[in-house]
């Protein structure tokens, strides 16, 4: 069982994205003017969509540190300030949306296994709905999906820090699976990476 | 000299709007969690975003109530919380295909195409989505927007001094993702409204070197 922090903006809605489950038990922690959470008892920060990459850029240390001791990171958002150790999201209008599509990379650890690459490219038909500009990855991370560009939009960091990050471009990632219904493609990638780091992680815990 | 608060918690989304070199001279960036009377004396108007913090919102809900009793703007997209205003916002599905599917049927049927915001705008223009509905405003407001239901969508009111426009389309939210490209007719009116100046009619553009380590917070 993994433990992760999830750190909330206040935003309305956020805990029906993130379920606690077999895999993963959430702790919330909601951003106040003097944010400075504890990550030590953690496996996994999870960055979710709309989140405040101000308060982030001021923990940036910690992150640092939280990673170095070998944890891991999501952030699933535009993170505009430089508080990603190695990598930097970008925004760019400057390509039609509907000339996006997503191309796989290698994927050594099978996190985009099962994910149905169509539910990205095309909702209802429109692409370029999932996510926004692009990544400035770090030299020697792996990029599991580009763009028609060639530009990074989800990429695997093992080669910065001692953990391990998943970023996206914006693109929203979730952890429920609503009854009756398969797991959409945010969710599969997203459990991939959880199997990916409770591998890694449980001799740690055991 | 910015002449409009952007009320900003940190989201990708509003600090891509206020760093493009389009509106960049008209918006100012006010982190939430600094905001005081001082960041908002010499400013004509206020921005409140969707995905804002509606909890420290309501701790700084005096400075917005002071600010409109100077008689300056405050306009207000998407969610809202009774706490800090007088309506009753309600969470609905956003439909952000039906002009895909149906497009005969858009989220708003009717618009008072007299206000300055909506003047000259097309029904395309003038809704892309929305984010919920208000349930009940204050009898003084003005109604601007209502969807099909009778629902509404958009409404105003100088009850408190100065002019307090509220909507749960959210303009600033999705100009800054870009996935619409015809925002900037909205929001240039609505900019024009705030504080007197009209943006170029151009589209906006990025500029990366407010990304990363040059980021203006």
């Amino acid at each position: 069982m993994l433990h992760a922090l999830l750190i909330s903006n206040g935003l309305a809605g956020l805990e029906k994205y993130y379920v606690s489950n077999e895999l993963v038990h959430y702790t919330t922690c909601l951003i106040t003017k003097d944010f400075n959470p504890d990550l030590a008892p953690y496996d996994l920060l999870v960055i979710p969509n709309g989140s405040d990459h101000v308060a982030m850029l001021k923990i940036k240390d910690q992150v640092r540190a939280f990673l170095d001791a070998g944890k891991a990171l999501v952030c699933c958002d535009g993170f505009f300030t430089a508080w990603v150790p190695g990598n930097q999201w970008v925004m760019d209008n400057s390509r039609r949306t509907q000339d996006v599509r997503y191309f796989p990379g290698p994927d050594r650890h099978g996190l985009l296994r099962n994910l149905d690459l169509a539910e990205l490219n095309f909702s209802h038909g429109m692409s370029g709905w999932w996510a926004c500009g692009y990544i400035q990855a770090a030299p020697g991370a792996e990029v599991l999906l580009a763009d028609t560009w060639q530009r990074p939009v989800v990429v695997l960091d093992e080669v910065s820090t001692n953990g391990r990050m998943l970023l996206t471009a914006s693109g929203p990632l979730a952890d429920v699976t609503y009854a009756g219904r398969s797991d959409s493609a945010l969710v599969t990638m997203y459990r991939n990476f959880l199997n990916l780091i409770s591998t890694f992680s449980d001799p740690a815990h055991g | 000299m910015a002449k409009i608060g952007l009320i900003f918690n940190g989201v990708w989304s509003h600090y891509a709007l206020a760093t493009a070199p389009k509106y960049r001279d008209l918006y100012q960036l006010l982190y939430v969690h600094d905001l005081d009377a001082a960041a908002v004396r010499d400013l004509d108007a206020l921005a409140i975003p969707f995905q804002s913090n509606q909890a420290v919102l309501t701790e700084k809900k005096a400075l917005i109530y002071d600010f409109l009793r100077a008689g300056k703007k405050v306009f207000l997209e998407g969610d809202s919380s009774t706490a800090w205003l007088d309506a009753q916002w309600e969470d609905r599905p956003v439909n952000n295909y039906w002009w895909v599917t149906d497009p005969t049927k858009p989220p708003v049927s009717d618009t008072n195409y007299d206000h300055p915001v909506y003047q000259g705008l097309t029904p395309r223009q003038a809704c892309w989505h929305t984010h919920g509905v208000y349930t009940r405003v204050p009898a003084s407001a003005e109604i601007i927007q209502t969807n099909a239901e009778g629902d509404i969508i958009t409404w105003q009111t100088h009850e408190h001094g100065g002019t307090l426009l509220a909507t749960t389309l959210d303009p600033i939210v999705e100009h800054g993702v870009q996935q619409i490209t015809h925002l900037d007719n909205y929001m240039d009116r609505l900019t024009e409204w705030l504080c007197g100046v009209r943006p170029e009619p151009t589209r906006l553009t990025i500029d990366a070197a407010a990304y990363g380590p040059g980021a203006l917070v």
